[in-house]
């Protein structure tokens, strides 16, 4: 295990987004906004589109390479690929793949992006089918469990179960992400502030998260444009390293969620180990940390598995306060899936990278930043993270 | 019997691997006929020692709930009559790694704790589209 390659050698050149919108109040299609965010990261780079020669992504099966590079122009593509399986827990994997590419010397210029607009495809809070189930999804959709908020849900209950865990561990991670989303003027929560008695008083949409537990759908696209350092000095933003990434499912991870010995978790303590281990740190060395929130349970699970503290010590970890700059560990400090939007986790890679440069609205300040993590999401399937730093 | 959901709520889509599990009225785990070890959901090769050779092996059908999820908003127009509803997550006592889901037929949402003992019940149905009696596990929680 020590004589793996440290996967360091590539370097993020350039990020770019389009703004965000509510679902479905996005003026351009989904893949207008895919080009934006694209060329918006080659921008900031000082790059040519015409220059990209790979593509990486996931769970995007609408906004496919030949269109791109169609559009843009490319003019030779090297390299496409996607992770397989689950959805947000690959947002990390994408770079991860991107860094791969590169730093295997397949291709120069890859862009690692994610573009939503959910509602040009399928509608929100419903179940992802209307019909009759097949596969593992045949052994639960009869029972009425049908969404991803449904199926956190029962890890999460169990996590807080097992732990003595009350609801206010999940109203932090809430309050944390509106409240770092009224610093960024391109968070779609901005200007809508979060009280915990607001949090409180909510519905729930299925115990124990209240609606403020629950990410909203948003449109819009965010990218990252991944070459090496000897070509980033010959480009326009300062660059920032991929110092570690990693995918991980380790051995009794279960399957259709639910089962093998990893019931209640998000399948991260494979992540976890192999990041730490290629990274050379360890967890309290991280200086800002961006978590994937699709629901704010899950946030306590990957602390928990990602060694950030221990299941019973998970609670008084977030009740030192989440928020703001100056928090013991700043998190999702642009407001993340739950305040700034939900572009599938892809805006919280943005924001690592953010943090690393000095940018970012809800910029750490006792420090430079070294150190900036960004953790994806339990698609109950292989997680990834991605470790950020600056560029030698 | 009518079911929890409602008597319009959706039935699964069968196939072979599924058939005997919604039709037998038993909990028909499926099991190595090679190692002997039991596996839920099925797979086309035995997750323990990769053997093609599988047959079935009936679980007595008691358990302890794992977790409960009270869902308050729904999700496909059939439920909005249903909510607040509970989904239960059920460890079989004779194959604890295998969890099962389902509804606790005889209590009310908020009646249903993690830790509660329960036993399979199976409600019948007749598939709208092939006229066959389904038999679909339920739970009831034990006094």
């Amino acid at each position: 295990m020590t004589e793996e390659p440290s996967g360091a050698a590539a370097v993020v050149a350039g990020i770019g987004e389009s703004d965000y919108y509510g679902r479905g109040k996005s003026p351009y299609t989904e893949f207008q906004l895919a080009l934006i965010a694209i060329r918006a990261a080659c921008a900031d780079a000082g790059l040519d589109p015409a220059e990209i020669d790979g593509f990486t992504s996931y769970m995007d099966g609408r906004n496919d390479p030949l269109r791109l590079s169609a559009a843009l122009g490319v003019r030779s593509l090297s390299w496409t690929s996607q992770p397989w399986g689950g959805g947000g827990n690959n947002m990390a994997a994408a770079v991860q793949l991107a860094d791969a590419a590169v730093s295997a010397g397949y291709a120069r210029h890859v862009v690692a992006f994610r573009a939503l607009a959910q509602g040009q495809f399928g509608r929100f809070g419903q179940s992802r089918s209307a019909g009759r189930a097949g596969g593992d999804f045949a052994y639960q959709h009869l029972y009425g469990l049908l969404s991803p908020a449904q199926e956190c849900a029962l890890h999460t209950r169990r996590f807080l179960h097992d732990h003595r865990i009350s609801q206010e561990a999940l109203a932090e991670i809430a309050l944390a992400a509106y409240a770092n989303a009224q610093r960024n003027p391109r968070a779609i929560r901005h200007g809508e502030p979060l009280t915990r008695a607001q949090y409180h008083a909510s519905r729930f949409i299925v115990e124990p998260f209240h609606l403020y537990d629950c990410c909203p759908e948003n449109d819009g696209a965010a990218a990252i444009l991944v070459t090496t350092p000897e070509r980033a000095r010959d480009l326009a933003a300062q660059p920032v390293a991929i110092v570690a990434a990693a995918q991980g499912l380790g051995p009794g991870f279960g399957i259709a969620a639910f089962q093998g010995s990893w019931f209640p978790g998000v399948f991260y303590r494979d992540v976890a180990e192999k990041l730490w281990q290629r990274a050379g740190v360890r967890p309290a060395d991280v200086d800002v940390l961006q978590m994937y929130e699709n629901f704010t349970g899950p946030v306590l699970m990957a602390l928990s598995e990602m060694g950030f503290a221990a299941p019973d010590e998970v609670e008084a970890f977030v009740r030192r306060g989440l928020a703001g700059p100056d928090a013991v560990l700043p998190f999702n400090t642009s407001g993340g899936n739950l305040g700034e939007a939900y572009i599938h986790g892809f805006e919280l890679v943005n924001e690592a990278v953010r943090q690393v440069r000095g940018t970012s609205t809800c910029q750490v300040t006792r420090k430079r930043v070294e150190r900036s993590l960004a953790v994806a999401g339990p698609g109950y399937a292989a997680g990834s993270a991605v470790l950020f730093g600056p560029s030698a | 019997m009518s079911r929890a959901l409602g008597d319009d709520w959706l039935l699964p889509a069968l196939d072979a691997k599924n058939h005997a599990w919604f039709t037998s009225g038993t909990l028909a785990l499926q099991a190595c006929t090679r190692c002997a070890a039991v596996q839920f959901p099925p797979e086309d090769a035995c997750r323990s020692c990769g053997s093609f050779e599988l047959g079935t092996r009936a679980s007595a059908g008691r358990g302890r709930i794992e977790s409960v999820a009270v869902v308050h908003h729904a999700v496909h127009p059939l439920l909005r009559p249903r909510v607040p509803y509970a989904v239960v997550l059920v460890a079989l006592d004779d194959a604890p790694h295998v969890r099962l889901l389902g509804n606790v037929l005889n209590r009310a949402h908020d009646q249903i704790a993690i830790g509660g003992r329960v036993r399979v019940v199976f409600e019948e149905v007749t598939d709208p589209e092939s006229g066959e009696l389904l038999r679909i596990p339920q739970w009831e929680a034990l006094a």
